[in-house]
């Protein structure tokens, strides 16, 4: 269950049911539930040394498994709540790294479970792995996303793309976009979908994670920033002279008369 | 440093499902099978722990402060500006600048994960990344900065943008009032990573 869909109790990992398809339990803007940033100012980048190896260990894991734009997002997407929370952001990579490496095979669960064993008066109570709680990839219909139709990369590695096509959208536009079609992984948050905002920029044109994610293609997209009034996203009790900007991929959007 | 994460010496108080213990086996493991080089993950935790912080920000911040011509070339495309001085680096594929005035405060934030610009401002702080900074700061922009220290006048217009794409925001704060002549290193001394997120004014030069 989704932060929002109920109690607000989201605090409390036990409340969040896992594996819920959509909203994912990532897809955190506006829910309810939450208490006190927790702010340092001057934070340094690691506050323990466990942490410092998880970060070391990216560009190894990426390199021996995902390396398509989206694919290692949907991986900590796909995590079991507790998995995604209990130890932050590091704690989140290194599940997902756990899941990334099992399912390219490159560190099978048993492996990494007599890997565990095997340290000194270590006393094994192995909870289940990461990748035994995590929800599997959703096989998605290549039909219900925008047509695939290649642009060359650039020089430089990327997601950039230029696209030959015209914007469908201006600056100016009333736009709005309706819920994703299917599970998977998507940048669209759930706290614009179905609010009208206004076009108020384009970005540089870029691959679909929707689509690399489930390795269906890059689809290049143009890349719109919207802009929605508080009012619009969280009615009556939204604060007020505040505007929320999100930057949407254009298969995500339709054209809307809405007010807000 | 790899002398730090303890490797060979017995955790008696951590099990199995604890992170210190897994990130050492699966370490152990890739670097057995030849994926990882422990020389090279060092190397990578010292230059994101040395090197690349919010200092390359602040520089960047300063240099605005003092030449206008720079600021609205910052302002109207980044990506050229952060070309041209030779910042390089991960999550900076397109950067948007936005700048704080008298009547509109910009805080950047990632409620879907937590993307950052890393070349510009190094690895975000944890609050950045903690769920309830994600959650709260679209909903109750003013309540959760007036937590954080920092209380807007009620007729500042607040611009919350949201990193869903590849795009990486930085906050350019309003230079502080008495700063008059001060040099590129000093101004940068104020350009706290904060205030490029946009939690926080740049520092009050009086307190230096």
């Amino acid at each position: 269950m989704h932060p929002d869909a109920g109690e607000p109790s989201a605090a409390d990992p036990n409340s969040v049911e896992p594996n819920s398809t959509w909203p994912g339990v990532h897809d955190l803007g506006g829910t309810h539930g939450w208490g006190s940033v927790p702010y340092e100012s001057d934070e340094p980048p690691f506050h323990a040394a466990w942490e410092r190896r998880v970060f070391g260990l990216l560009g190894a894991v990426t390199a021996a498994s995902a390396q398509r734009p989206g694919e290692f997002r949907y991986a900590l997407e796909r995590l079991h709540p507790d998995d995604y929370f209990d130890h932050g952001y590091y704690g989140r990579w290194l599940a997902g790294f756990e899941l990334l490496l099992a399912e390219y095979g490159v560190i099978s669960p048993d492996e990494m479970a007599s890997a565990l064993n095997r340290g000194a008066n270590r006393e094994l109570q192995h909870r289940s792995s990461p990748i035994g709680r995590a929800a599997p990839t959703f096989a998605r219909d290549p039909a219900l996303l925008p047509p695939d139709v290649p642009v060359p990369p650039p020089q430089h590695r990327g997601v950039r793309r230029d696209l030959a096509p015209e914007p469908r959208f201006a600056v100016g536009d009333r736009v709005a976009a309706p819920a994703a079609p299917q599970p998977g992984h998507t940048r669209l948050p759930a706290y614009v979908v179905d609010k009208p905002g206004t076009v108020v920029k384009l970005h540089p044109a870029e691959v679909l994670p929707d689509s690399t994610a489930h390795d269906l293609g890059e689809r290049p997209q143009h890349v719109y920033c919207v802009g929605y009034d508080a009012q619009t996203l969280w009615g009556d009790n939204a604060e007020p002279n505040t505007s929320v900007y999100v930057d949407l991929y254009e298969c995500y959007l339709n054209p809307t008369n809405g007010a807000g | 440093m790899h002398d730090d994460h303890g490797h060979g010496h017995p955790h008696h108080d951590l099990d199995a499902s604890s992170p210190e213990i897994r990130v050492e086996a699966l370490e152990d493991l890739l670097v057995e099978k030849g994926l990882a080089d422990r020389a090279r993950i060092d190397a990578t935790i010292q230059r994101y722990e040395h090197d690349i912080g919010p200092m390359i920000g602040a520089e960047l911040v300063a240099h605005a402060w003092t030449d206008p011509a720079l600021a609205s070339r910052l302002l109207a495309d980044a990506d050229d500006v952060v070309a041209e001085l030779g910042i390089r680096g991960a999550e900076i594929q397109h950067i948007e600048v936005k700048a704080n005035t008298p009547g509109v405060h910009n805080v950047v934030v990632c409620t879907l994960c937590s993307c950052y610009p890393w070349a510009l401002l190094g690895l975000p702080p944890n609050w950045y990344k903690s769920p309830e900074y994600r959650a709260r700061v679209v909903r109750e922009p003013r309540a959760v900065l007036a937590e954080m220290g920092l209380e807007l006048e009620p007729d500042t217009e607040v611009h919350i943008w949201d990193s869903s794409s590849e795009t990486r925001f930085l906050v350019l704060p309003e230079r502080p009032a008495g700063t008059d002549g001060w040099p590129v290193e000093r101004l940068a001394e104020l350009v706290t990573r904060d205030s490029m997120i946009g939690v926080a004014r740049a520092a009050d030069p009086a307190g230096e």
